[in-house]
């Protein structure tokens, strides 16, 4: 059995031009593009990262997950608002501080969690990890731990977009393909080759940096040449480059970003796009932020995504404290029943060992099946791998 | 009914039919298109299938082995080629990370049906970092297949078998047998990956080679039956999966065993046969299984260097001469 | 001067030797001649002498050692050295010092002031190999030369064949496939003919390398134990395989009337009683057996491959079996000259052999040269057996018990006694009928037995 789907489908109904300058959020008026349900809805899914991510952190501690743990605290505002920007079927891909992306693409957090717990429920049946989410019903094409590993990945699922709908015409509209990446994965050889690529073939692919500052714990001027214009870097390969300053605000990201992807959609050409945003905990759990300033964590708190919307949504009495408290109890609710039944899920049955290395059985290989997230009454998805034409 | 053909005509025969049979699949690499292939293997290709499906790309190996994975993941069936597979190196965690565990890393949600090939192993004074022989090292990665053609018909029936595959398929090739001809079947067919072919049959020793070092085992087993000793040459074709039934089956009768390697002798597709042959031929050996690599060096430049580097039939009449007591 | 004892060659086909029993210990004094120590060959349980006058400085092998013949076992300090010094002389790193052997004793009562407690571990590592019996470190020394490749040694083991016999061809003596291959090949060979080249004309197993040897290959279960060959069942498995399958047997009974014989041996028995002589049936077996060479000189000869080899003395081998705590097996001891030896001779001799064999072991000398055995289990009450014969031998006379039964005598039927004597002969030396005519005239020696009084 499915648990609820915490993300209703975001409808882009809106197609009114936003000025979206960054005075607009500083002034906390709520930009009319998007009606206070829409608005409530990010906010609710925000603080459900950031929940998630909370008791993710105390898990850990727990020894309830293991390995690298990435923790996406912060930058709630990136996520929700680039992909409320999107169709529900246009691929996304990221790197391995993956979380947010999965819940804010409508991942069930249970799934979720029990990957993280590496159980048998999780999204890769406890096979991937804290970084590698994937849920290939929801369009979302990974985490991947190497940096910058993506970026090449995600020219290959722009292109196949391109070829389904202008080769061999399975697909009658144009998806357009969003990459995350972190400013770290500027400095790797595969994000300019994938840029360049996206530039040459004409890709509709958008790469997202999530420019949160630092590189592990190496500062974006100490690592990256332009630091203070990232986005400049698309002129080498001909794309533009877009600049989103106000990155803890979700409501310019969002209608910033939508004004990218629709543009993209239509000229089915790449763009390069930095949204500034900052990270509120270490890069991973055991990172003890000693590259930080207490004066610059401080500031960048104030700008927390979730106070931000949440006032603005009170001041202009669109959300009473009440209902606030109410969702985000509701919330603590839901993540402390998601931590209870993933901790009491079920590991791998030691079987998975040898399944899905190989789609088909030989020597000690078992083909392969899908997870249950992916099962259940959701059996609606085909393996694209098995089908033939 | 059967004609003679070069193996590079073998290839693209493969690809060709293929293309035609399923439109997903689509050959991407470095002068393909335009230049007609570095080496004339898809000579004629941009012509039949058009732009949008013969590609060329930059010199950039990460950017397009990584693309071609991105496509595979949605369903498209890439042909990613390497020029050279030296040059797949600097896409090493691509091809080695993403392609083969993607399917593994996502709990069975994204499979790689992608087939990276290429010329492997020495081609004639290309140097060190040009003559990689990668078998040894990228078969050691679970999660992949790996083929290696000797003939123009297994060329073009593993290709085919790989174009078909739901897993990635390293389809490794060498520059030095693409002029060789020989029989191709007109008629369209399949090679199984997975299954070894005895290229000879005798009592004596038996000789298991992959891709161009077949060709010097049969010299060598035909040099070795003047004088009445008679091997039983195993042309691997696969090396992922491994055909060991065939390769145990063999030895079990000759009770002596040979492997032809070109790559490095340490940790090599030859020590692992090695170790197999010993696990499940161990009272069946009448001598250590012999290894013919190429010897532990870089790939020197002086054709006399290189030569004594590389494996070759002398060294293969030897190791058989030392492996059935008849030094 | 010191000197030291080696591991004696005590047979011709000894390479290695253990040390069953020291009878001596450091600091004994010993003469030329005395017996030192008892040794385990290939063959038997040997004593051995010491050559020279002196004082044991040191034992070198300890009790259940196996080493090479030629390794020294023992120091020996010549007159009016101390034992002490001589040990430390024969150590090759030691220079002579003279205030070394006051202190010696000293030194090693030490340690024993303080009774130090030694922990578990060690104490139960050194009780266990303590009582380690003389057998098992030989049979692994057996063993430890051998390089076998895997499928020579499942050829091997499906043909049955003993690989102690097989020579290697490969690198370092490795036995390979090929070397199984011919085994097979020439004892298939020697089964189905008999290629006079084949054929062993001495008791030496360097020349019976390709013999082949049956084993058992079931596999254990539970009750089952294993013990390992002993040198001298080793010696009997080797041989007795290579006699069987290389000779070609084949056996002839006759039945004697042994009434006159027994009445005969106890009216003598009877008279010589005070003398302590107690003659056995056996005896006169022996002594008849001997006396019929005479008249068939074909019994007392040897195949030689292309040739027969006819012996110049007649001397009868006596199987004796060892007691089950000397570890059991048989031994074939010697009476030379048989054919000239008087009843009471052949009689005492074979007791004293006997009882050494079956107490300190026989020398090889007292085992060597038979020319014709016998065997007799009639004190067993055996009626009737065949033997194997004992190469370099042509036959073997296997004789049982004389049993009381109804017989006909002169048309009546009386009680009266019979005994059965069963001759294994070599067909190459030994024809039927020869046969018969040697048991005819033993027949007419026992059946008239104060033929063997002269």
């Amino acid at each position: 059995m499915r648990p609820p789907v915490t993300k209703a489908p975001v409808k882009q109904t809106n197609h009114k031009k936003v000025a979206a300058s960054k005075n607009d959020a500083a002034k906390g008026k709520v930009k009319s593009s998007n009606d206070a349900k829409t608005l409530k809805h990010w906010l609710r899914e925000m603080l459900l990262i950031r929940e998630f991510e909370v008791r993710t952190m105390q898990a850990y501690q727990n020894r309830l997950v293991g390995g690298f743990c990435h923790i996406y605290s912060g930058q709630e505002a990136v996520a929700v608002g680039t992909i409320a920007a999107l169709q529900d079927d246009d691929p996304i891909i990221t790197a391995y501080r993956c979380h947010g992306h999965a819940l804010a693409r409508g991942m069930d957090p249970y799934y979720c969690m029990a990957e993280l717990f590496g159980r048998f429920d999780g999204c890769a049946k406890g096979k991937g990890g804290s970084m590698h989410m994937f849920d290939r019903e929801k369009h979302l094409y990974g985490g991947h731990a190497i940096v910058g590993a993506q970026t090449p990945l995600a020219t290959g699922l722009a292109f196949a977009t391109k070829y389904e709908q202008e080769v061999i015409k399975t697909s009658d509209h144009t998806r357009v393909t969003v990459c995350y990446l972190g400013d770290g994965a500027l400095n790797q050889g595969g994000f300019h080759e994938a840029m360049n690529l996206a530039g040459v073939l004409d890709l509709p692919v958008i790469f997202v940096i999530e420019n949160n500052g630092y590189a592990m714990g190496t500062s974006v001027a100490r690592g990256t040449t332009l630091a203070d214009a990232l986005y400049r870097k698309a002129e080498s390969y001909g794309m533009t480059g877009h600049l989103i300053e106000e990155g803890m605000d979700v409501v310019t990201v969002h209608d910033q970003f939508k004004k990218v992807v629709d543009e993209t959609r239509k000229t089915s050409k790449p763009d390069l796009v930095e949204i500034r945003t900052y990270r509120f905990k270490g890069h991973s759990m055991s990172d003890p932020r000693k590259y930080r300033t207490h004066e610059e964590e401080e500031k960048w708190n104030k700008q927390d995504p979730i106070d931000h919307l949440s006032h603005d949504l009170i001041k202009a009495g669109e959300l009473t404290q009440d209902e606030f408290k109410k969702m985000t109890t509701e919330i603590r609710g839901e993540i402390r029943d998601v931590v209870k039944r993933a901790s009491e899920a079920e590991p791998p049955p030691l079987d998975e060992l040898y399944v899905d290395v190989h789609t088909g059985n030989w020597g000690p290989f078992k083909g392969t099946t899908l997870p249950n997230m992916l099962r259940g009454d959701n059996e609606k998805t085909t393996d694209q791998n098995q089908e033939s034409h | 009914m059967a004609r003679e053909i070069e193996f590079r005509d073998a290839l693209r025969e493969a690809m060709t039919e293929e293309m035609h049979r399923d439109e997903r699949v689509f050959l991407m690499g470095e002068e393909v298109a335009q230049y007609n292939g570095a080496y004339k293997v898809s000579r004629g290709m941009l012509e039949e299938f058009g732009a949008e499906r013969i590609i060329d790309t930059p010199i950039s190996e990460t950017g397009f082995s990584g693309l071609g994975i991105g496509a595979a993941m949605m369903g498209l069936r890439p042909i990613i080629e390497f020029m050279s597979w030296s040059f797949s190196l600097v896409s090493a965690d691509q091809v080695l990370n993403n392609a083969p565990k993607m399917l593994y890393m996502s709990g069975g949600q994204f499979g790689v049906p992608i087939v990276f090939r290429g010329n492997d192993g020495a081609g004639g004074q290309l140097g060190s970092t040009h003559s990689w022989c990668v078998e040894s090292m990228f078969a050691n990665v679970p999660g992949l297949k790996m083929i290696i053609p000797a003939f123009p018909d297994d060329a073009k029936g593993l290709l085919k078998s790989a174009i078909r595959d739901d897993d990635p398929v390293f389809c490794l090739e060498s520059e030095r047998l693409l002029s060789l001809k020989g029989e191709v079947p007109e008629e369209e067919y399949l090679t199984p990956i997975g299954e070894a072919r005895v290229r000879r049959t005798g009592n004596d020793c038996t000789i298991v080679a992959f891709g161009r070092p077949v060709h010097f085992a049969l010299e060598a087993a035909t040099e070795l039956a003047k004088s009445g000793i008679e091997c039983d040459v195993i042309d691997g074709r696969s090396i992922r999966p491994l055909d060991m039934d065939t390769i145990a089956t063999s030895v079990r009768k000759t009770n002596a065993c040979v492997v032809v390697d070109q790559s490095w002798p340490f940790a090599s597709i030859a020590s692992e046969i090695s170790a197999q042959v010993q696990e499940c031929c161990f009272d069946d050996l009448d001598n250590h299984v012999h290894r013919v690599n190429n010897d532990d060096v870089p790939a020197p430049y002086a054709t006399n260097l290189e030569q004594a580097m590389l494996p070759h039939a002398g060294k293969v009449i030897e190791a058989v001469r030392s492996a059935t007591y008849n030094l | 001067m010191t000197i030291p004892i080696t591991m004696p060659r005590l047979s011709d086909t000894m390479e290695q030797g253990t040390v069953i029993k020291w009878h001596v210990q450091q600091g004994d004094a010993v003469s030329s001649g005395d017996t030192i120590a008892d040794v385990e060959t290939d063959k038997a349980t040997m004593e051995m002498q010491a050559f020279d006058d002196g004082t044991v400085a040191e034992i070198i092998s300890k009790e259940g050692d196996t080493v090479d013949v030629g390794a020294t076992i023992a120091v020996l300090a010549e007159e009016g050295e101390e034992s002490s010094t001589a040990a430390k002389a024969e150590a090759p790193t030691e220079t002579d010092t003279q205030d070394a052997p006051a202190e010696q004793p000293e030194v090693i009562e030490a340690p024993s002031a303080e009774p130090t407690p030694e922990p578990v571990a060690e104490q139960s590592a050194v009780s266990q190999p303590a009582a380690t019996p003389a057998a098992s470190p030989a049979s692994a020394a057996g063993h430890e030369h051998m390089r076998v490749t895997p499928v020579a040694r499942r050829i091997a083991d499906d043909n049955n064949l003993d690989l102690s016999l097989i020579h290697g061809s490969g690198p370092q003596g490795r036995i390979i496939k090929r070397d199984v291959l011919q085994a097979i090949e020439s004892s298939k060979e020697n089964q189905a003919a008999v290629p006079p080249a084949a054929i062993v004309t001495s008791d030496k197993p360097t020349e019976m390398a390709q013999v082949v040897t049956p084993v058992s290959t079931t596999a254990l279960v539970a009750g089952d134990h294993t013990a390992a060959l002993t040198p001298m069942r080793q010696t009997i498995a080797r041989r007795l395989v290579e006699s069987k399958t290389t000779i070609p047997h084949y056996q002839v009974t006759m039945k004697f009337n042994m009434d006159p014989l027994l009445e005969l041996r106890k009216s003598l028995n009877d008279q010589l009683a005070h003398h302590e002589v107690k003659l056995s049936v056996n005896d006169f077996l022996v002594r008849g057996c001997a006396l019929a060479m005479a008249d068939h000189p074909d019994f007392n000869a040897s195949f030689g491959g292309d040739h027969i080899l006819y012996h110049g003395q007649v001397n009868i081998g006596v199987a004796i079996s060892l007691p089950a705590e000397k570890g059991g097996g048989l031994v074939v001891a010697t009476i030379r000259d048989a054919d000239l030896k008087s009843l009471r001779l052949i009689s005492a001799e074979t007791k004293v052999l006997a009882e050494k064999a079956r107490t300190r072991g026989l020398t090889v000398e007292e085992m060597s040269d038979a020319t014709f055995t016998l065997s007799n289990l009639g004190m067993f009450g055996v009626e009737h057996f065949t033997a194997i014969i004992n190469p370099p031998n042509s036959a073997i006379l296997a004789v049982g018990a004389s049993v009381q039964l109804p017989v006909v005598r002169d048309g009546q039927v009386v009680v009266g006694h019979e005994m059965q004597g069963t001759l294994s002969l070599d067909h190459r030396v030994i024809d039927g009928a020869m046969a018969a005519q040697y048991l005819q005239t033993l027949k007419e020696l026992i059946e008239t037995p104060t033929m063997l009084l002269v």
